[in-house]
């Protein structure tokens, strides 16, 4: 599994939920295979990928997915605490793992002694998971996205390399966009249908 | 004003401009308000400032006009939530920062930081004020009008002894 391909089964298994899509090549890749409304493209502000999806789980009720990466999570794991003190917040937090810092040169992240699950479970995440196949990653999607009500982590370590050449950076007024995400989470709510109920609890 | 009766008329004006939810940050200057608002309010405490500002902008995007309350040291770890992601996204949030390094505060590890914080907003773009004890509620309308209504981020800054902080 490498990355783009971890990205299209998260892609696949969606359809309207709300995805942050970390900084580098995460938010390119996906942005290149299905531009969609759910998609926020977080340009900058590396490591802040879960804590943005934990601000609208919180605030909407709604499941969101965030796709982070090893990087971003090495450089802010303070957003496990963040998320992890929520008991009942429908967060599915994907780390793509591959070891390095790929979109500024490929340097090593310093984190081949760490243990992300452990860190996610220590933090308060109800469930955490380990894949590094990708039909493993695809039936884990298929059966803990659609019922995920509390903090769930899944450390997706990749085994392969993408094709040399990444997508195009984003090039979009950010703002337009932030807009257009907004949006789409404010048609979900207007929709009768939704089913859930904003989260009015605490780290209790 | 007696110093408690800045808190809770800020506190009140605060959620009479439909500001929520507050997002807070540990600040001895702030802690009086932060009484105030779990009191009356959803105020959820983030253990550090940058988190805490992202978790606003979701807030901000799923429709709410989100308080970040923090220190200013708080805002040095923030600067670039601020610049790559509030700034350029336009993300609509008030952030209520505290002065630490500003009189009567002289303690020398918050000077620089109470130097540097008016000039960190002004020059990222975000409208900035000081609350003033006898205008805090013409200036939380000042701020309403920013983020709720247009949409965009605005930051009050809160000078060492309104609530009865005391070097």
């Amino acid at each position: 599994m490498n990355k783009t391909a971890a990205v299209r089964a998260v892609i696949e298994a969606t359809s309207a939920e709300p995805i942050i899509f970390t900084t580098g090549y995460s938010s390119r890749i996906a942005k290149h295979l299905a531009n969609r409304p759910n998609h926020f493209y977080m340009t900058g502000s590396m490591g802040l990928a879960a804590s943005i999806g934990t601000g609208i789980a919180l605030s909407s009720g709604r499941r969101v997915v965030v796709v982070d990466g090893d990087g971003a999570l090495a450089m802010n794991p303070g957003c496990l605490i963040t998320a992890g003190a929520f008991v009942h917040l429908p967060l599915f937090h994907l780390v793509l793992d591959d070891g390095q810092y790929e979109s500024t040169g490929g340097q090593e992240v310093p984190s081949r002694r760490v243990n992300f699950t452990g860190l996610a479970e220590a933090a308060g995440y109800s469930d955490v998971w380990h894949v590094d196949d990708l039909n493993k990653f695809r039936e884990l999607l298929h059966s803990e996205l659609p019922g995920c009500a509390t903090p769930t982590f899944v450390h997706c370590e990749l085994t392969e390399r993408d094709e040399p050449g990444p997508p195009p950076r984003i090039e979009a007024d950010l703002s337009q966009h932030q807009l257009g995400f907004s949006g789409h989470l404010a048609s979900c709510r207007d929709r009768p249908t939704t089913p859930r109920q904003p989260i009015d609890d605490s780290a209790t | 004003m007696a110093v408690l009766d800045c808190a809770s008329t800020l506190s009140e004006a605060l959620l009479e401009h439909d500001f929520a939810p507050f997002f807070g940050t540990p600040c001895g200057i702030l802690a009086p308000l932060y009484g105030r608002l779990e009191a009356a309010a959803n105020l959820w405490t983030v253990s550090r400032e940058d988190n805490a500002v992202g978790v606003a902008a979701g807030a901000a995007m799923a429709g709410k006009s989100p308080v970040v309350l923090m220190q200013n040291s708080g805002l040095g770890q923030s600067v670039n939530a601020i610049a790559s992601l509030i700034v350029p996204y336009q993300i609509p949030m008030l952030l209520v920062v505290s002065m630490r390094g500003a009189p009567p505060d002289f303690t020398t590890e918050n000077i620089v930081m109470g130097r540097l914080t008016e000039p960190i907003l002004t020059q990222a773009g975000i409208p900035t004020a000081h609350l003033d004890e006898e205008n805090l509620a013409a200036q939380v309308g000042w701020a309403h009008g920013l983020v709720v209504e247009r949409r965009q981020p605005a930051a009050l800054l809160v000078p060492p002894a309104l609530f009865g902080w005391r070097a």
